[in-house]
C-alpha cells in the first residue's frame, strides 16, 4: 500500500545511533502546541506558501518499493557508520500497513529505528515493536491532564505501549522534549523513571531541547503559532534518572 | 592553556601590543635601497642577498611579556629589490605569476633542524669560494642572508642577556651556529627561520609535517627527562600563536590568506601511519587557541582510526573551518603517477590552501592557472545546432578544454621568479646544482585550477537530458535564453534551475557527466610539458576564482543567472535543492579523482546547531570517513551560524574575532571583502 511521507532527511544526528536518514511520515493524530513540524500533522498532501509567493507541494505518494529502493541506496553506508534509517512523522504508525511492508523490505539489512508517539491501537504498537531494531519513544508527560491540553489526546493508551515496551525485551529510547513550565517539571520525570525503572531492554533517555524556531513554518500553512507557554524560558533539566540506574543525554 | 599563553594571546591577538613596535621601512632605513642598487647595476641575486640581510640587521630584538619562543617583526614593509620600471621590462620578455616571487613551497625545515644555521652557511661559503662567476654570486648571496640571520639570533641573545632572561639567552645562543639539541630550541630555530622567510618577502610560507620533523627532539626530551608532555604542549601552543603573531603582514588576496599550513600524520613509505603525540598536540594546541594559524591538514586514509577523525572534527565544531583532511590512498598515487619519487610522494604536505606539494626538493608552481570548465561549456553552446547527438556536443567541449589548456601551455613559457638565496638555503638541490631555487628544483610542475566543475556538470546534464535525450528543449530556445539570461522565460529557468539533474545529489545521471568532464580535463593536460621539464597537474581548488570566474559568466544552461557566483572548490551548486550531506559526499567521491589531484576539496556546510554534543560529534568524524573510504581525496567542512554572519556583516565591531573559511583558509570574517562575506553566508546548507 503507498504511503505519504513529507521528507526523507540525511546524516540526522539526533534521530538514533550513527549515520541515519530518516523518513518523515506525513499525518498525525496528534496536536501538541510546541509541533515543529506542523506540516506533518494533514494526511494529504498541501501546499505551503513560502514568504517570499513561491508555493511548493508538501507530501509525497511513494510505494514501500519505491521509498525502500531510495533507501537502500546508501546501505553500505550505514552499515559503515553504525546506522540506519529511522522513521518519524507526523506519526509513522498512523499508517501501518505503508509503514510495516516498508520495514519488511529494510528488515535485516538496514538497521530501522522508528520514532512515535505510542499513540497507536496496541496490536500496532506491537507489530512495529518486533520489526524496529529501536523503538524512540516519546514521552511527553505522565500527567494525563496536560498531556491532553498539550497535545489534544489522553495518554492512557501511550502509557500502556510504554508499559509493553518496557517489558517486551524490544530496545528503545524514551524521549522527552522538554516544554517549558509544561513537562520539564521534577514531577514528570521523577514519574517516567518510575515507569522506566528495570525496563532492561531501555538503552536511555533523551531530553530534546525545545526548538525555538518551531514557529517559523506555521505561516507557510496560513497558520499563526500560538504554542501556550513561554517558548523563551530555558527548560529545566531535572535528572531523576540516574538514581534509578538510567543513563540520560540531553540532546 | 595556562596563564602565561593566556596572557600572550591576550597580548597579541586582541591587545595586539606589539605592532607598537613596529616602524617603516624608510623608518628603518632600507626602503630606498632597491634604488641604490639598480643604480649601482647589480644583478638580482646580489640584490636579493643584500636587501634581506640589510632587512636582518636593520630587525630589532624585542622580548613580549612572557614569551619564551621569540621573534616578531618589527619592520613593517618589505622593498622590492626589483623596482617597478624593472618589472615593466621584465614582464614583456616573461610570464610572471603572481608577484614574481618564489612562494607558496615547503621548505627542509628538517635539514636544517638536524644541521644548524653554521654548517650551513659554511656550505655556501666553500661554494662561493670554489667557483666563479653566476655561481659564485649565488653563493655568496646565500651566504649572506644565514650569517645576517645569525647576527640578528645573536643580538636577540644578547638583548635577553641584558634584559635578564637567561634562559631565554642560552637557548638563542644554543641555536645561533648549532642544531637544536632540545624541543624548545628547536622551535625558537624554526620560528627564526620561518621569520626570515618571510622577511625575504615569500609568500604563503607553509610549515609542512611538523609532527614529523619536530618529533626527534619531542622524543629525546621526554626520554632524557628534560621535558614532560605538558612543558612540550605549552612550547607548541605557544609556537602556533607566534604564528598568529605578524600574520596581519602576510597578506595574500585577502587577509588571513597566508598560507601557513601543518599537516598532521599520514603514512610512510612502508604504509605505516606515522600520526603521533605531536599530531595530536597539535590538534589539541589549535583547539584550545581557536585562532586561524597555522592552519590544520590531516593526512589520512581508509584505515585511519575513528578516534583521530573525532580529534578533528572537535576542531571543526568550534568552527575554524579546518582541519581540512586528504587521503593518501589517492594522494600518493596521483603524485608518483605525475613522477615523484614514491619516497617523495609520502612526504607530500598541502600549501597555502589545499594543493598538494613536496617539501625540501620541488618547485612547483601548483596554482599557476585556472580554467572556468563552466565556460568551457557556456562557450560551445552556440554551436549546439550542429550538433546531433550529445556526444558531438561534448567533443565540442573538449576541443574546447584542449585548446585552452594548449594556449595556457604557451603562455607560461620563460616564467620569471625573482631569485631567493634564502629559499635556495633551506631547499634540497640549490646547493648541488650550484643555482638559485627560482630556477627549478628536482621537480618543476606546474598546477592548474578547474573552477565552475558543478556548474559545468549540471549545464552538459540540462543540454544531455533536455535537448537530446527527452529533446523537450529547442536547441535554439535555449542558446536564446541564455544569450538573454532567460529574460521572458522564467519556464525553462525554473525547469533547468530546479527540475534538471544535479551533481551532489547522487544522481547517477549527472555524476557519469562528472566523471567524463574530469577525465578530459586531466586527460587534455596529461602529455603536456612545461619549458622546465616538468608537468601539469590538474585540480578541483578554485581559489578566489569562483567570484572572478563566475562574474565574467553569463547565464548557464543549469539555470544559473548571468553573473551568479560559482560554487567554491568543489562543491555543489549554491541554488541546488540539496538531498543531504551523504548524497553529495557519493556523488563527488565518484569521479577519477586520482586524475585531478592537484588539489581543492569538497566542501560541506553545517549549521553549528548541528554539532550540540559528542555524538554529533563523532558522526561528522563518521562522515568524513564515509568520503574518504568512497576515495575521496580532500575534504574541508565548516561550521556556521547563520544568523551570527548576518549580524557580524551588519555590526563588525561587535565581531573582530569570527572566523570563517574562506576559499582554502580560514580567516576573520570581518576582514573580508563583501563579495566573500555574501559568498560564505549564501553557502550555508545542512541545518537540523
Amino acid at each position: 500500500m503507498d504511503g505519504t511521507i513529507f521528507s526523507v532527511e540525511e546524516f540526522a544526528v539526533n534521530d538514533g545511533p550513527g549515520i541515519r536518514t530518516t523518513v518523515f511520515l506525513k499525518g498525525c493524530p496528534l496536536r501538541c502546541r510546541w509541533c515543529h513540524n506542523p506540516e506533518g500533522m494533514a494526511f494529504a498532501p498541501q501546499i505551503l506558501k513560502k514568504k517570499n509567493g513561491a508555493e511548493e507541494t508538501c507530501g509525497e505518494r511513494v510505494s514501500p518499493q519505491e521509498l525502500a529502493d531510495r533507501l537502500l541506496r546508501n546501505e553500505r553506508i550505514f552499515r559503515m557508520n553504525e546506522g540506519g534509517v529511522t522513521f518519524t512523522g507526523g506519526e509513522p504508525l498512523a499508517q501501518p500497513q505503508f509503514l510495516f511492508e516498508t520495514m519488511a523490505l529494510l528488515k535485516g539489512r538496514v538497521h530501522i529505528a522508528l520514532e512515535t508517539s505510542a499513540h497507536a491501537p496496541p496490536e500496532i504498537f506491537r507489530r512495529a515493536a518486533e520489526l524496529a531494531d529501536l523503538i524512540l519513544i516519546d514521552c511527553k508527560s505522565c500527567d494525563p491532564e496536560i498531556h491532553k491540553k498539550f497535545t489534544g489526546v489522553g495518554n492512557a493508551r501511550i502509557l500502556e505501549n510504554l508499559k509493553y515496551l518496557c517489558g517486551s525485551g524490544a530496545e528503545f529510547v524514551a524521549r522527552v522534549p522538554l516544554i517549558p513550565s509544561v513537562n520539564d517539571t521534577r514531577e514528570n520525570m521523577s514519574k517516567l523513571s518510575e515507569i522506566l525503572r528495570g525496563a532492561k531492554s531501555l538503552r536511555r533517555v533523551e531530553l530534546l531541547r525545545y526548538n525555538k524556531i518551531a514557529g517559523a513554518k506555521y505561516y507557510m500553512l496560513g497558520k499563526t503559532y500560538s504554542p501556550g507557554f513561554d517558548a523563551n524560558k530555558t527548560p529545566e533539566i531535572w535528572d531523576e534518572f540516574t538514581k534509578n540506574g538510567i543513563p540520560f543525554i540531553v540532546l | 592553556m595556562n596563564e602565561r599563553i593566556k596572557n600572550l594571546k591576550k597580548y597579541t591577538t586582541i591587545d595586539k601590543l606589539h605592532r607598537g613596535l613596529r616602524r617603516s621601512a624608510a623608518e628603518a632605513g632600507i626602503a630606498e635601497l632597491p634604488e641604490d642598487f639598480r643604480a649601482a647595476g647589480m644583478p638580482f641575486q646580489e640584490r636579493a642577498g643584500n636587501m634581506l640581510s640589510a632587512f636582518l640587521d636593520a630587525e630589532k630584538p624585542v622580548f613580549l611579556p612572557g614569551e619564551k619562543i621569540v621573534f616578531t617583526r618589527t619592520i613593517k614593509d618589505i622593498p622590492d629589490y626589483v623596482t617597478p620600471s624593472e618589472w615593466e621590462e621584465i614582464k614583456k620578455a616573461h610570464f610572471v605569476h603572481e608577484k614574481g616571487e618564489v612562494f607558496n613551497i615547503s621548505a627542509d625545515y628538517e635539514g636544517i633542524l638536524q644541521k644548524g644555521l653554521e654548517a650551513r652557511r659554511a656550505e655556501f661559503e666553500r661554494l662561493a669560494e670554489s667557483s666563479g662567476g653566476e655561481k659564485k654570486i649565488f653563493a655568496e648571496s646565500v651566504e649572506k642572508v644565514l650569517a645576517a640571520l645569525q647576527r640578528l639570533i645573536g643580538r636577540y641573545a644578547d638583548e635577553a642577556e641584558r634584559l635578564g632572561l637567561s634562559e631565554e639567552a642560552a637557548t638563542l645562543r644554543a641555536v645561533r651556529n648549532d642544531p637544536p639539541k632540545t624541543f624548545r630550541q628547536a622551535l625558537q630555530l624554526l620560528r627564526a627561520v620561518h621569520f626570515a622567510i618571510w622577511a625575504s618577502g615569500s609568500y604563503h610560507n607553509t610549515l609542512g609535517r611538523i609532527d614529523q620533523y619536530l618529533y626527534p627532539f619531542y622524543k629525546s626530551d621526554i626520554e632524557s627527562g628534560g621535558l614532560d608532555g605538558g612543558g612540550a604542549f605549552e612550547l607548541l601552543e605557544e609556537f602556533f600563536l607566534a604564528c598568529n603573531r605578524d600574520s596581519d603582514l602576510y597578506v595574500g588576496m585577502q587577509q588571513g590568506d597566508n598560507g601557513q599550513s601543518v599537516v598532521l600524520g599520514g603514512r610512510n613509505l612502508d604504509g605505516k601511519s606515522v600520526y603521533n603525540e605531536l599530531s595530536e598536540m597539535a590538534l589539541k594546541a589549535s583547539y584550545e587557541l581557536a585562532l586561524i594559524d597555522p592552519k590544520i591538514n590531516m593526512r589520512v586514509d581508509a584505515n585511519t582510526p575513528l578516534e583521530i577523525f573525532e580529534m578533528g572534527s572537535r576542531l571543526t565544531k568550534i568552527g575554524l573551518g579546518f582541519p581540512q583532511y586528504s587521503n593518501d590512498d589517492i594522494v600518493i598515487p596521483s603524485l608518483v603517477e605525475k613522477g615523484y619519487d614514491p619516497a617523495d610522494a609520502c612526504e607530500y604536505v598541502v600549501a597555502a590552501c589545499w594543493e598538494f606539494i613536496i617539501p625540501k626538493c620541488a618547485l612547483d608552481v601548483p596554482n599557476i592557472d585556472a580554467m572556468s570548465l563552466a565556460d568551457c561549456v557556456n562557450e560551445c553552446v552556440a554551436d549546439l545546432e550542429t550538433c546531433e547527438k550529445f556526444d558531438d556536443f561534448y567533443a565540442l567541449v573538449e576541443r574546447e578544454i584542449r585548446r585552452r589548456a594548449a594556449a595556457m601551455g604557451e603562455r607560461h613559457k620563460n616564467i620569471f621568479m625573482k631569485p631567493s638565496p634564502i629559499m635556495s638555503a633551506f631547499s634540497q638541490g640549490a646547493l648541488e646544482s650550484g643555482r638559485d631555487i627560482s630556477f627549478g628544483l628536482k621537480y618543476n610542475n606546474y598546477g592548474v585550477h578547474g573552477t565552475g566543475i558543478a556548474t559545468a556538470v549540471d549545464s552538459l546534464a540540462a543540454i544531455k537530458k533536455y535537448c537530446f535525450d527527452e529533446k523537450s528543449v529547442g536547441k535554439r530556445e535555449l542558446i536564446d535564453a541564455l544569450k538573454s539570461d532567460f529574460e521572458g522565460n522564467e519556464n525553462l529557468l525554473k525547469k533547468l534551475r530546479q527540475q534538471a539533474p544535479k551533481m551532489g545529489t547522487d544522481d547517477d545521471f549527472a555524476d557519469a557527466l562528472a566523471v567524463r568532464l574530469l577525465d578530459s580535463f586531466a586527460g587534455a593536460f596529461k602529455d603536456m610539458r612545461n619549458d622546465r621539464g616538468g608537468r601539469y597537474r590538474v585540480g578541483t581548488g578554485s581559489a578566489m576564482f569562483y567570484i572572478a570566474h563566475g562574474r565574467g559568466l553569463g547565464a548557464t544552461a543549469d539555470g544559473r543567472r548571468k553573473d551568479e557566483v560559482l560554487p567554491a572548490n568543489y562543491s555543489p551548486s549554491l541554488f541546488i535543492k540539496q538531498k543531504g550531506p551523504i548524497s553529495v559526499v557519493k556523488s563527488f567521491a565518484k569521479p577519477h579523482l586520482k586524475n585531478v589531484a592537484n588539489g581543492g576539496p569538497l566542501t560541506l556546510e553545517f549549521d553549528s546547531s548541528v554539532f550540540r554534543n559528542d555524538e554529533s560529534v563523532r558522526k561528522l568524524a563518521m562522515l568524513v570517513r564515509t568520503f574518504i573510504a568512497l576515495g575521496g581525496h580532500q575534504l574541508q567542512l565548516n561550521t556556521v551560524d547563520r544568523d551570527k554572519l548576518l549580524d557580524a556583516k551588519a555590526h563588525p565591531e561587535k565581531y573582530p574575532h569570527l572566523i570563517v573559511r574562506v576559499w582554502g583558509w580560514s580567516g576573520y570574517f570581518v576582514e573580508l571583502d563583501e563579495c566573500y562575506q555574501d559568498h560564505v553566508i549564501r553557502r550555508i546548507e545542512f541545518a537540523l
